[in-house]
Order: C-alpha cells, then structure tokens, then sequence
C-alpha cells in the first residue's frame, strides 16, 4: 500500500499496526515520526488497559434464577392454548399471517354455506347421482368378489361341508373351541405378573 | 440421564439452540454456562451497577431462551445473544436518561433559566459517591473513563477489546454500518486516551 507523501498513521494503520500487520510503507513512516510514534503506543496503552479488565461474573445461582422464567418446550405435548396465542401474537408478521388466514377460512366458509343455500336443487341432483353412481359400483364389486370366489379350488369342499348339517355342526364346534382357546391364552399372556415373584422368599 | 447427556464441549452453539429446541433442559443451561459472563460483563460495564446488570442480564436470557425458535443459525449465537443484551442496557439507559434529563431540559421547567440547569450535558456526566465506589470496584481510572463514554461507544469498544469481537460482528451486533464501528472505536479510544492523560497529570 502506497504511502501519500506527508501523511501521518490513520486510525485504520494504528489497527493495523496493532494487529502487528502494518504495511512496510507506512512502517518506514512510523520509525520516523515522531508524533505517530507516540500516537501510537499511547493507543497501545489504552488498548492492553481496556484487554486486562478484570474477569466479572455474575452470582452462582444465575442460570437457575433465568431457568425458572423459560419455557423449555416439551416435543411430546401438544402445544398449549397460552403457548400458540403466545406465538401468535409474538410479532406483528405473525398476527398479520394468523389474521389473513381466519380471514380466508371464514370467507370460504360464509362463501360455502351461501352457495348452498342457493343452489339447493344442483346439491340435491349432485347428491342422487352420487348415490346412484356408488351403489352400481358397490353391486358390481360385490358380484366380482363372488364369482371370484366360487372359481377357487376350496370353495367346492367348504360347500360340501356346509351342506351336511352333521359335519356343519362339528365343524361350528371345533371353530368355537378354537376361539375360546385363542382368548385364554391372550388373557394367559396379557396378565400382569403377581407382586409374590418381587418378595418371594422375604 | 446421565448416559444419554451429549458431550457439550464438542458441539457448536448452533447444535445446542436445536438441542433447546427439541426440548433439553440442559441444552438451555449450557447455552447460559457459555455466555453468561460475557454478556454479564458487558451490561455491568455497559451500566456499572452489579444488581442491575443482573437483573439486565437475567432479562437478556430470559428473552433470547424464551425465542429461540426465532434464533436464524446462519447467524452466530453469540451475534444474537450480544445483540439482545445490548438492546436491554441501551434501553434500559435511555429509559433512565428519560426518567431523569432531557437534552432540552425537565418537561416540567418553566423558564430559561430552569430549562437550562436541568438539560443533558453530554460528556459532562458528574460521577455520584456510589459510582466512585464501584469504579473503584471495577479496576479504577480506566473503568471510570468508559462508563463516561457514550453508550454507542462504551458497547463498541467493550465488544472490540474486552470481548475480542471483529469489527463485522460488532456492526451486526450494533446494527451499524461497518465504517461506524470504526469510526465509534477510534473516537472511544481518542476520549479515553485524553481521559486517562488527564488524570495522570
């Protein structure tokens, strides 16, 4: 960096030359003025001065006496009534942000009922054809589902056994007992252990 | 528990906030443990008064912790944190400054004479028998001569040399332009440099 001829060290070369990175330029000035000599390690000075101000810290029970005016947000709970209106109303972005979208909600909602209440006739067509539609599409699932499952190679034995009310009988039984014994035995599993196994022996 | 506690001094400042954010009590207390005293010894410094520069830095925490969702991580912790302390003492000050001068005088002065004997003489400020005490506290003759610096420049030149702080963090700190800073820092060093010869003659 080139020196103008008769200038003296600015502030930004006594940072400079603080840092100890002054340019040789101005180095060469610096050895031979006496003025910017003095300037400069009278900044020195004050500078080591304000870098050796004691260390102060505050009382021991600090972070508790600051702990207990924060809310630590718990990530499991649902956010509190207080806690969403406090964040509502925290800036005035968010309260621009809240109101348009109840604006919005409620517009759309006036805006919904009005149109229905006028249009009463078009709901009312909307709504036979909507059922007409889903009711074909019901009976037509239905019947696929059926013939599908009389083209599967069980279906003749299960047929057959249903036929004989003897062998119907038996087979209602054994589906029963079967039953009954799945719910012993998730009762069996679910039960919660007796306190004699903490103490025994005590 | 103790098993799942992460190991804090490897984790940055930002790896903290989201640890707060999740909802980790520690992590609030670890975002103190590290800021703590420097934001206490700038409001100390900033309005030499022990108690209230607890209570300010109390404040400071309790408004940054409680916002934390708010805290941009592109942005250093320590940025916003100074940031936030420095707003409460400079209010706090003009408040107090409110309270007590106005440039033009007491609101309540009804003639010249008054107007005149109540307005703020800047660079003027007659230390009371406490703040001597407290100077005293503080280290003395170069205590004494910062808390006669305005407050823009008290800040600056307490983040720039007792902090360490760059000059562009300072600027986003104070919300000053870069060239402000400097200037800020030059005069405080100027003031205090003629402070201190003053009181060594």
């Amino acid at each position: 960096m080139t020196r103008p001829s008769g200038a003296h060290l600015s502030p930004d070369e006594i940072d400079s030359w603080l840092a100890g990175n002054l340019a040789r330029t101005w180095q060469e000035h610096l050895d031979q003025c006496q003025a910017c000599l003095e300037r400069a390690h009278a900044e020195r000075e004050i500078v080591e001065q304000i870098s050796a101000l004691p260390l102060v810290s505050p009382a021991a029970d600090f972070a508790d006496r600051v702990m207990a005016s924060v809310v630590v947000p718990d990530p499991f709970a649902i956010r509190s009534f207080q806690a969403t209106q406090r964040r509502l109303f925290a800036t005035r972005k968010s309260v621009a942000i809240a109101a348009s979208v109840a604006l919005l909600l409620l517009g759309s909602m006036a805006g919904s009922i009005g149109w229905s209440l006028t249009h009463q006739e078009t709901i009312a067509s909307i709504g036979n054809w909507l059922l007409a539609q889903g009711g074909q599409v019901a009976w037509l699932g239905l019947r696929g589902l059926a013939s599908n499952l009389i083209e599967q190679p069980w279906y003749s034995g299960i047929r057959s056994l249903v036929d004989n009310p003897v062998r119907l009988a038996i087979g209602s039984a054994l589906a029963s007992l079967a039953y009954l014994g799945g719910v012993f035995a998730l009762r069996r599993l679910l039960a919660l252990p007796t306190q004699q196994v903490a103490h025994a022996g005590i | 528990m103790a098993s799942s506690r992460p190991e804090w001094g490897g984790l940055s400042d930002q790896e903290v906030v989201l640890l707060a954010r999740a909802g980790q009590e520690a992590a609030y207390r670890e975002l103190i443990r590290r800021y703590e005293r420097p934001v206490f010894a700038l409001l100390f410094r900033m309005v030499r008064d022990r108690e209230l520069a607890e209570d300010l830095a109390q404040e400071t925490f309790v408004k940054a912790l409680n916002a934390i969702d708010s805290y941009r991580p592109e942005f250093k912790f320590s940025s916003w944190i100074f940031k936030i302390g420095n707003n409460t003492a400079i209010d706090h000050l003009r408040r107090r400054e409110l309270d007590t001068l106005s440039l033009d005088g007491s609101p309540h002065a009804e003639t010249p004479e008054a107007m005149q004997a109540t307005a703020l003489q800047i660079g003027a400020r007659q230390e009371s028998p406490l703040d001597t005490v407290e100077a005293k506290e503080l280290g003395g003759a170069i205590e004494a001569a910062i808390g006669s610096l305005r407050p823009e420049y008290r800040s600056c030149i307490l983040l720039r040399h007792v902090e360490g702080r760059p000059y562009e963090e300072i600027a986003e700190i104070l919300n000053l332009p870069l060239g402000t800073v400097k200037t800020y820092i030059h005069r405080a060093r100027n003031e205090l440099r003629l402070s201190l010869a003053h009181l060594k003659e």
